[in-house]
């Protein structure tokens, strides 16, 4: 969608009353991102007017922040919390195991596009440590095994059944080895 | 000035049905860490039975005590009694709770504890908290108690007398009483506050620019959110003094993007502050005039740097700037500014409503005033709390904090971020005060004080600090954009059983030619390597020598393995998110060649895969 008339057009009425050497840029770019959802290109030449400096300023300014999205967000995203606790509690499992589950590396998306993992930062809800958040929601502290059960519930997999263990059913296997 | 007298007799009356209810009061505490464990399901829950008729009482949202172990946090206050606080109270814990209110019944197996110096029953004080004992609660003293979306509440309780003194003061008088309270700096670096206002009063150059630093970066700090989202007024009084005493015209608070729920109740309480002629045009008939505004960050560590949060501002990247010129000369766009962190001017409202002379009754002689911390990691209580400075390590993190789980010792304690180092777990005798920590190589830092215990590997942190410092470097330096990324190939190298001898040469070579980059985050980047070789060598060298992670968390040099065969492994095997646990003729065994080493597995099957490495198990 973005390129469209409708959207430059939108886009002009979200930035129209922001002026330059106003701190003003941020508080531009918000609005985009909160419209659409990431920052769309074609907003670029738009803001280096209204900002009255280069497209090359404006996206060098977009690509700095790790909060300003330039592609639009797959349909489910999870975000995996980077910070300190969550790492001494063991979320680097919990990445290994998210990413094998959804089948993306973070900061990347499936290759259907449905699932997306996003690396955020420390916003301080540590005694969720370790933790990931999902549509709102923060999920914490989490094991290994409940990420990877909450991965498949995302993608709608049903739980891989267990078979009932027999008596014995291991031992004996052993043991007629 | 009387318009701030008839401020304050009208908050008082606002004020008055909180401070002594004539009928039941529940407070629930309201801030990012409880909205995330259901405080917003609690408060809602609540008002439902209120609404429903099945309790008679008034519900208000507080902001956060920090006692983030035990939210949602309630606390219910019956007219003429004490209140009590209820921990961990989820909003399926509501009706339990409504009932025994309104039965007028203690509920003594969900209490927490009593607001009085006395027992009520079994419940014991608040004071008798392990969290609580020893806290000095002054730029805490709302947080829990006022609505901070409510001016009127923290007008009542003192708010804004510190602005309407320093606005019957000469400016200078002003900057006097902030020197002579000897307040440094909060952010990390403790430059004294008054100095820096001095500097910017002095300029004569106009527009002046007052700046917040509320970009609280450091992974493990959350005490300037608390102050923002619990008594928001506390910041934005601090800011608009300042302005005063250096008479300036604009400021803004930049708070980071991470931070949603500070972003709305700053934003709420300028608004209420304009609309009370607290900001503004003529704020409280002065004939002061000062605007204030928030600058939402967009995530970028850097801008945490004072240089760089500028740069922010001059809606381009946020790139630290080369100093000299100091930002009192040349600034936000390019005209004079003063930068100060949360709680620097969250302390200037408090020494200029108590006085100098008061505010530095707590501390020592040469670190004044209280200090907050937050608390994570491996410890038992993860919360903020605020002490005198001078309080020793241990008292905080030990007795406090809790410590670390039971079974387990204290490995180390990091304070101060990415950009500093640790503290040895057996060195937590030292009191929080900037020297000592400097002494042993580390830094005190802006507050965040993170647990690790013997279960956590030293190379592990640096590997992550490393990689942070890379990633958040903004590429200006060498030494910072390169030299953080050669060192963190150089430690993953060693956690993956690949480290020689000569690493460690090149480490401290890095750790080096850091000082050579233009801003701190460059220069702090090698610290915790340093701190590595100076307490933990002994782990480091196993690791390259021997090529062995005595904590067996670097995933390079362990891997899982089926020690015994056990019905549970038939779980572990459905787990598995990578089919590696494979069953063969009823034995199990896991593929090397696909494990991920997520662990899953041996959360199924504990008893029946082991973490193995070179030396067994």
């Amino acid at each position: 969608m973005a390129g469209s008339a409708e959207v430059l057009a939108r886009v002009s009425e979200l930035i129209g009353d922001l002026k330059p050497d106003d701190v003003a840029l941020l508080k531009g770019l918000h609005r985009l991102q909160h419209e659409f959802g990431y920052i769309p290109k074609d907003a670029i030449p738009l803001l280096a007017a209204q900002f009255n400096t280069t497209p090359a300023i404006i996206f060098g300014t977009i690509d700095f922040y790790s909060e300003l999205r330039q592609k639009p967000p797959a349909e489910n995203v999870v975000s995996w919390c980077s910070g300190p606790a969550c790492l001494l509690k063991g979320s680097g499992g919990i990445r290994r195991a998210l990413e094998a589950t959804l089948g993306c590396a973070m900061g990347e998306a499936s290759a259907d596009g449905k699932y997306e993992l996003q690396l955020v930062q420390c916003d301080g809800t540590c005694q969720l440590a370790p933790l990931i958040r999902s549509e709102g929601r923060y999920i914490g502290p989490l094991s290994s095994s409940e990420a990877i059960k909450f991965a498949r519930r995302l993608k709608g997999e049903t739980e891989v059944p267990v078979p009932p263990a027999e008596e014995g059913d291991a031992a004996a296997a052993e043991a007629s080895e | 000035m009387a318009a701030y007298e008839a401020l304050r007799e009208a908050a008082d009356a606002a004020w008055a049905p909180f401070e002594k209810p004539s009928r039941t009061l529940i407070r629930v505490n309201l801030g990012t860490c409880s909205l995330v464990v259901g405080a917003q399901e609690t408060l809602d829950a609540l008002r439902a039975s209120v609404q429903a008729g099945e309790l008679e009482a008034d519900v208000m949202a507080t902001g956060c005590s920090g006692l983030c172990h035990a939210e949602p946090l309630v606390e219910v206050t019956q007219p003429g009694g004490p209140s009590v606080l209820y921990g961990q109270l989820t909003a399926d814990r509501v009706p339990a709770l409504v009932e025994r209110i309104a039965s007028r019944v203690l509920a003594h197996e969900m209490a927490l504890a009593v607001a009085a110096d006395e027992p009520m029953g079994d419940v014991p004080p608040l004071g008798s908290l392990p969290f609580m004992r020893g806290q000095v609660r002054r730029l805490m003293a709302n947080c829990g108690v006022t609505d901070p979306l409510e001016i009127d509440h923290y007008l009542a309780r003192g708010g804004y007398e510190g602005l309407n003194k320093a606005l019957r003061m000469e400016p200078e008088q002003v900057v006097a009483e902030m020197l002579e309270s000897g307040l440094w700096g909060r952010g990390g670096a403790g430059f004294p506050t008054g100095r820096k206002w001095e500097f910017l009063r002095t300029s004569e150059r106009h527009p002046k620019y007052i700046i917040c630093n509320a970009d609280e970066g450091d992974p493990g700090a959350f005490v300037n959110r608390n102050i923002m989202e619990s008594d928001p007024h506390l910041l934005l009084e601090g800011v608009i003094i300042g302005g005063f005493a250096s008479d300036a015209d604009r400021a803004f608070i930049y708070i980071r993007d991470e931070y949603p729920v500070p972003v709305v109740r700053m934003e709420k309480a300028i608004e209420d502050a304009y609309a009370k002629g607290l900001a503004g045009k003529d704020i409280l008939g002065s004939g002061f005039d000062f605007e204030v505004e928030v600058v939402r960050g967009a995530g970028s560590y850097v801008c945490g740097d004072e240089t760089g949060l500028l740069s922010s501002l001059e809606d381009r990247r946020g790139m630290p700037k080369l100093k000299p010129p100091f930002p009192a000369e040349s600034g936000a766009l390019g005209q004079p500014s003063n930068i100060n962190n949360v709680e620097s001017y969250a302390n200037a409202s408090l020494i200029l409503r108590h006085g100098s002379a008061w505010w530095a009754s707590a501390g020592t002689e040469e670190n004044r005033g209280t200090k907050m911390f937050s608390l994570s990691g491996k410890v038992e209580r993860v919360g903020v709390l605020e002490v005198p400075l001078g309080t020793l390590t241990r008292q905080v993190v030990v007795e406090m904090g809790g410590g670390v789980p039971e079974g387990r010792t204290l490995k180390a304690v990091q304070s101060g971020g990415p950009l500093s180092g640790v503290l040895p777990g057996s060195d937590v005798d030292i009191p929080l005060e900037p020297g000592p920590y400097r002494e042993r190589g580390t830094l005190l830092g802006a507050g965040g004080l993170v647990l690790l215990d013997d279960s956590d590997c030293i190379v592990d942190l640096c590997i992550y600090f490393q990689w942070f410092a890379e990633d958040e470097s903004c590429g200006r330096c060498t030494t910072c954009f390169a030299g953080t990324r050669r060192a963190l190939e150089i430690l993953k190298r060693i956690a993956s059983g690949r480290g020689r001898e000569a690493d460690l040469e090149l480490l401290k070579l890095l750790g080096r030619i850091a000082a050579n980059a233009n801003c701190f985050h460059g220069q702090g980047a090698p610290t915790v390597i340093a701190s590595t070789f100076r307490y933990f060598e002994d782990e480091l060298m196993e690791h390259v020598r021997h090529k062995r992670c005595p904590a067996k968390r670097c995933a390079g040099l362990v891997r899982y393995e089926v020690l015994h065969q056990s019905e549970r492994l038939a779980e572990a095997a459905a787990i598995c998110p990578v089919g590696a646990v494979v069953e063969e003729g009823g034995a199990y065994r896991i593929d090397q060649e696909s494990c991920v080493k997520c662990d899953a597995c041996r959360e199924q099957a504990p008893y029946a895969i082991g973490l193995v490495d070179e030396f067994g198990v």
